[in-house]
């Protein structure tokens, strides 16, 4: 049997670049870290805190997200959109887990 | 400074604390916005103030952590990318510098008018020292070169299979290493026996060696004794760590070392003593052993020597030439 920690390991590493294409797809309609958060957890995709916010800076750094603070309401708030670059970057993300996904599958078929 | 500071307060200051001073407003800004986020999500949800807030840190987790994920300065000293090159390159300085600094040191202090023991003392501080100074220096070095892109993209030339060094011949190399601590090791015990037990009566009355007797008693022979296990372990340290220029120059140097104060000594009738050849009635032994003393102390090394040529030059052939052909 794998140890706990081990499982939690391997799990971590399959879905580590799975964020960044996620976040990539959901901020192509503009939104903040924490309605950010919720929304990939209850889309299916749990990520910490401590990693999310970290990472939209990186992916802000590199180009791939805009951002700009909100002053309208009451707290002040960080909204992230998805630039042109980031907006390919996803488009080629998702091309290749469509083909991995297809690799899969046909690995699960062959005979 | 009186006003109490939340949980959120004493977090959000520690974790923009190592940050730089461009990046702190902002990521405390956010960081606050988003925790007060999480907290009014649970409030809603009918857990107490203090509760919500001690959840959603603790969520986050150790603020330092969370420091290191934002800030882009490595959290390590020396990375895989370099560490291998960093243990290399370590090993190649410890195996050459330390035991030509012990031998030097040890020989000049010796020279110098120190006791033998005193010498050997100081030789081993010397070492230790110059081991530690060496391992901080080259730590220091990569850990610099670890943190300037600059220096690291200049690493890309491309690994080439035909660099890896020829397979070392370890039975030969065995055999070798056992001859020649068996050697050293006879010729000590012959000197000792001869000396001591086989000490015969002199001219007056007192016992005399074959070997001169203020020589024997100024201790210079633990010193050669010393040099012999050093020239060994690092032959073996050589093996070990591959062998290089470094390890040739060392050599040459090591032997030197050894070669001017031995033919100093053998060359200038200093080695043995002529009435104890006189006494067993071989007068002419000083003569010939003498000279076969002084073909040992030169051919030996001049030996030792060509085999370090050869042996860069051999690992140099190995090597693919620069133009790739």
């Amino acid at each position: 049997m794998l140890k706990d920690e081990e499982l939690a390991t391997h799990r971590q590493e399959l879905r580590r670049g799975t964020v960044v294409l996620a976040c990539l797809m959901l901020l192509e309609k503009s939104n903040y870290g924490y309605a950010l958060l919720t929304a990939l957890d209850s889309s299916g995709f749990a990520v910490d805190a401590n990693t999310l916010y970290p990472l939209l800076r990186r992916l802000e750094k590199q180009g791939l997200v805009h951002s700009e603070w909100n002053t309208d309401e009451s707290r002040p708030r960080k909204f992230y959109t998805t630039s042109p670059d980031g907006r390919r970057l996803a488009a080629t993300l998702r091309g290749d887990w469509d083909e991995l996904a297809a690799a899969f599958t046909a690995l699960t078929e062959e005979p | 400074m009186t006003t109490a500071s939340t949980l959120t307060d004493r977090y959000v200051a520690e974790a923009v604390r190592s940050l730089t001073r461009g990046q702190r407003r902002d990521i405390e800004a956010e960081l606050r916005t988003a925790i007060a986020d999480a907290v009014e999500d649970r409030l809603g949800a009918g857990t107490d103030a203090a509760a919500a807030e001690r959840e959603v840190l603790t969520e986050l987790g150790p603020p330092r952590n969370l420091a290191a994920s934002y800030s882009d300065k490595p959290t390590h000293l020396i990375g895989p990318d370099l560490f291998s090159d960093y243990v290399r390159v370590l090993a190649v300085l410890l195996s050459t510098a330390v035991p030509l600094w012990f031998v030097f040191s040890g020989v000049v202090t010796f020279v110098a008018g120190a006791s033998a023991l005193d010498s050997l003392w100081s030789a081993l501080w010397g070492s230790l020292e110059t081991a530690m100074s060496l391992a901080f220096i080259v730590t220091v070095v990569f850990a610099i070169i670890e943190r300037t892109p600059a220096l690291r993209s200049r690493r890309t030339a491309e690994w080439d299979p035909r660099s890896l060094p020829a397979v070392p011949d370890q039975r030969g190399y065995v055999s070798e290493l056992v001859g020649g601590v068996l050697f050293s090791v006879v010729i000590a015990s012959v000197v000792i026996v001869l000396q001591t037990v086989g000490a015969v009566e002199g001219p007056a009355g007192t016992p005399i060696g074959p070997l001169d007797g203020p020589l024997w008693e100024s201790g210079v022979f633990t010193v050669a004794l010393f040099y012999a296990a050093v020239s060994i372990s690092f032959h073996v340290f050589a093996h070990y760590t591959g062998w290089s220029v470094a390890n040739a120059v060392a050599t040459i140097a090591l032997d030197v070392l050894f070669v001017v104060p031995a033919v100093w000594i053998v060359a200038g009738d200093r080695l043995l003593n002529p009435d104890y050849f006189a006494t067993i009635g071989w007068p002419d032994g000083v003569e010939i052993v003498g000279l076969i003393a002084l073909a040992v102390v030169v051919l030996f090394p001049l030996l030792d020597t060509v085999d370090a040529i050869a042996r860069t030059v051999r690992t140099r052939r190995g090597r693919p030439a620069r133009d790739g052909s």
